[in-house]
């Protein structure tokens, strides 16, 4: 099982601690690429899981050989684009997207609509809420819709992405709740669960969750393509 | 004899209550000596008492349905120049029996949040409006019905399921 983990923030390294906990005591052979070209830094400590100060995908890549040893990691110290992404993700892979943008969400959703066979599962947070989403593609064909096609926030993106951004903009990030973070983390497992154990993913192929009002709820995203 | 407070005071309350029992003043028998004394008043006429504004004259021998028609004949009806009324929507169980529904619901969600709410003949765009505080609908979310999106001026009917859908979110 190919699995790529894109972005290493709140979410992703929260992400790819439980993720590769399970794999690591599981009958699955899997490989784990962690990519994200930012650097881990102690202002970072109060969401994100890193052991020491450096890049995020080498640290993190680091941290995870040694508790999970049953499990293959490698790292890309870089940030997605439309110049290295056929390279990071293949046919036959499960791709998680806990990067912090919309820009980068388009270029990986493009991307993966050209593939044949391709499962996704995209998480994004405002403070309190947020939602999760599974992109499911087989045999050219789209199982469930795409990121962007019922949010029009993925299609047209009116952000950045982080290799577009100074140093100071990267530097200033708009606050985030652990609490959130960890709640799409969550819901991305989930996912990911019902995909490997092979369930009907169409009903439950988006998920929101709101953590002031406690409440969840899966949608069905039938493709119109 | 005239009835006043000060005579009915000076009586025991098992006197007050034999009054009340012979006049049959309903709900009076085991009160308070003030509120026995009163009531007696009110039943009797009592001078120290302020008249209904309306007396009613009971005729013996006449039906409701007989003494109503003759009020009615006195009284012609006044013309009603407004009227003022409150309406109230109930949210039903969707899982609740046929027979226990009291409105057709629709159910409406955005994000995270979702309810059955009675909307069915409102325009999606009024629901929007209706709704934005409770479900914190975006203004410019889309709304969708059984997955398709309308416009905002279709009008919902039994059985359509509602969503505005909410923009994913960015950060992680």
């Amino acid at each position: 099982m190919k699995i790529v983990i894109i972005g290493l923030g709140g979410v992703g390294s929260i992400l790819c601690d439980n993720l590769s906990r399970y794999l690591n005591y599981s009958d699955i052979d899997a490989s784990v690429s962690l990519i994200d070209g930012d650097f881990y830094e102690s202002r970072n400590g109060e969401r994100q899981t890193f052991t020491r100060l450096g890049d995020k995908a080498s640290v993190k890549c680091t941290e995870l050989i040694h508790k999970f040893p049953k499990v293959s990691f490698q790292d890309f110290n870089e940030f997605v684009n439309e110049d290295n992404i056929s390279s990071l993700i293949t046919e036959n892979s499960i791709v998680f997207i806990c990067v912090d943008n919309h820009v980068s969400r388009k270029v990986i959703s493009d991307h993966c609509q050209t593939l044949n066979n391709i499962t996704v599962i995209s998480g994004g947070n405002e403070y309190t809420d947020g939602n999760a989403q599974l992109y499911k593609r087989e045999d050219g064909k789209n199982v469930t819709a795409s990121l962007s096609e019922y949010h029009p926030e993925i299609e047209y993106p009116e952000d950045q992405s982080p290799e577009d951004m100074s140093c100071e903009e990267l530097s200033h990030s708009e606050p985030q709740l652990l609490f959130t973070n960890l709640t799409v983390a969550t819901i991305m497992c989930w996912m990911f669960y019902a995909v490997h154990k092979e369930k009907d993913v169409t009903k439950h192929a988006e998920v929101y969750f709101d953590i002031t009002s406690m409440a969840t709820l899966a949608k069905t995203r039938n493709s119109k393509n | 004899m005239t009835e006043t407070y000060e005579t009915l005071n000076d009586m025991t309350v098992a006197q007050l209550r034999d009054i009340v029992r012979a006049r049959k003043i309903v709900g009076y028998a085991r009160k308070t000596k003030d509120l026995t004394i009163k009531a007696i008043l009110a039943a009797g006429d009592g001078p120290s008492m302020t008249k209904p504004a309306v007396s009613c004259v009971t005729k013996p021998g006449l039906t409701h349905t007989q003494k109503l028609a003759e009020t009615a004949a006195a009284k012609p009806p006044t013309p009603v120049t407004a009227a003022q009324f409150k309406m109230s929507s109930v949210l039903t169980k969707p899982s609740a029996k046929v027979g226990d529904k009291t409105t057709t619901t629709i159910q409406v969600s955005c994000g995270a949040n979702s309810a059955d709410f009675p909307v069915e003949g409102k325009t999606v765009g009024a629901v929007q409006e209706f709704l934005k505080e409770v479900l914190n609908i975006d203004r410019l979310a889309e709304g969708q019905v059984a997955g398709a999106s309308v416009e905002t001026s279709y009008v919902l009917k039994a059985g359509d399921v509602l969503e505005f859908i909410k923009p994913a979110g960015s950060k992680g």
